[in-house]
């Protein structure tokens, strides 16, 4: 199929946008975006037309709890939402123009990454991509007959006060299982838990934790999810 | 005139500085808020979501390019996406209920509000109601094909080809 036919990317990138592409689909999607420009490209000119529509809503002021938590989780002091100084702009371009640059690198290099790991990696039987918001790939599972492989992506922005935390979620509707803490950076072995031969499983959800992990056996803050690929 | 400032903070934003992004939080949390509450429906998650999305948006600032939208529409995408996940997830945990039905309220026949840039509001008002239900039920409310057509009682090939002829109405229209 080719993904790169004009009226073809432009369905796909309208659905994905509308958020109707779901499951496989929408990962296979994510993972095009990675590899070719034209397909991002389709994906944001959709983003910056559809997502006008939001407008329509009426606009609900949050309650000054979550600027807080915001704020805590960035590690800022003494930032009030409301009551702000005005901006004194400075002239910034060159650095702005030099982020950017580094950014669009870091996607090209990440697009290499991944094909490299598609081509390359062909033994383990199943295998799942956390991906962020944006499509970038933060953490590659690998799970073999008895240990969980987990590599962390240069894309992850690891965070000093905070552990996240892999969890397993069955389709039989219990609480989800711990399957341990993921690495920051590099790469980790976690030992496959015996209910993986036992239940059939609907996703992998990784959540934010304090240091150390959750404090009551359940996810925290659900951060993303992914699905299991078998291979 | 709204994009240019909220470029300003973004672009300060880039370079850590915490004020410009209160600031830039302060000028667009009640319409990402709106968006995010309309899709989770529960408070809770409708703020951890915002969370999650400001979060992303403070780390990824410098990412930003006007090839990517207004910094608005960006903003939006960043914290649907995130909706969007949140809603599958806990759907697959059977915490979700499956649609509320406040949906109808949408369907304004006066046409859509006036912040709507116009040549959208033109081209969505030129759809078939249908295709402008099914469109509006899946991007405001977060709802899968399966999910547009247990509200509107249609089956599901109906509904998806309503939406993929919608978007193609969209995409002539808006000459994407």
């Amino acid at each position: 199929m080719n993904y790169l036919l004009e009226a073809r990317r432009n369905a796909l990138a309208a659905e994905y946008v509308l958020g109707t592409l779901q499951g496989g689909a929408r990962r296979r999607y994510q993972q095009l975006m990675m590899q070719y420009s034209l397909i991002r490209e389709t994906t944001w000119m959709w983003e910056q037309q559809i997502n006008d529509l939001s407008r329509q809503l009426d606009p609900v002021t949050p309650e000054e709890v979550v600027w807080q938590k915001i704020s805590q989780r960035l590690g800022f002091v003494d930032v009030p939402a409301g009551n702000i100084v005005p901006l004194v702009q400075k002239k910034k371009s060159a650095v702005w123009q030099w982020a950017t640059g580094l950014a669009t690198a870091a996607a090209l290099i990440l697009a290499v990454v991944l094909i490299r790991v598609q081509t390359v990696e062909v033994t383990p039987p199943q295998v799942a991509v956390v991906q962020g918001e944006k499509a970038q790939a933060l953490w590659l599972i690998e799970i073999d007959d008895e240990i969980i492989r987990v590599k962390a992506s240069d894309n992850l922005q690891p965070q000093l006060n905070n552990d996240y935390e892999l969890w397993m979620v069955a389709k039989d509707g219990r609480a989800p299982v711990s399957l341990g803490l993921l690495p920051k950076s590099g790469q980790l072995e976690l030992a496959k838990h015996a209910l993986f031969e036992q239940v059939e499983i609907v996703a992998l959800a990784v959540s934010l934790e304090p240091l150390g992990g959750s404090p009551n056996g359940l996810p925290t803050t659900v951060l993303y999810t992914t699905e299991l690929m078998t291979l | 005139m709204e994009h240019e400032e909220h470029l300003k903070l973004l672009q300060a934003t880039a370079e850590s500085n915490q004020e410009a992004f209160a600031q830039l939080y302060e000028a667009t949390s009640a319409q990402m808020y709106a968006v995010s509450l309309k899709m989770l429906k529960r408070k809770e998650w409708a703020e951890e979501a915002v969370q999650e999305a400001y979060v992303k948006i403070w780390h990824n600032a410098s990412e930003y390019q006007t090839g990517k939208g207004t910094v608005l529409t960006w903003m939006v995408s960043i914290v649907r996406y995130r909706a969007l996940d949140m809603l599958r997830y806990h759907k697959v945990r059977g915490e979700s209920e499956l649609f509320e039905g406040d949906g109808d309220s949408l369907f304004n026949p006066d046409g859509l509000a006036e912040q709507v840039p116009e040549k959208l509001a033109e081209c969505i008002d030129e759809l078939d109601s249908e295709q402008r239900q099914a469109i509006h039920l899946a991007y405001f409310n977060g709802l899968s094909h399966g999910e547009v057509g247990l509200h509107l009682q249609s089956p599901l090939g109906t509904i998806k080809s309503w939406i993929r002829r919608g978007l193609q109405s969209l995409q002539r229209c808006l000459s994407i």
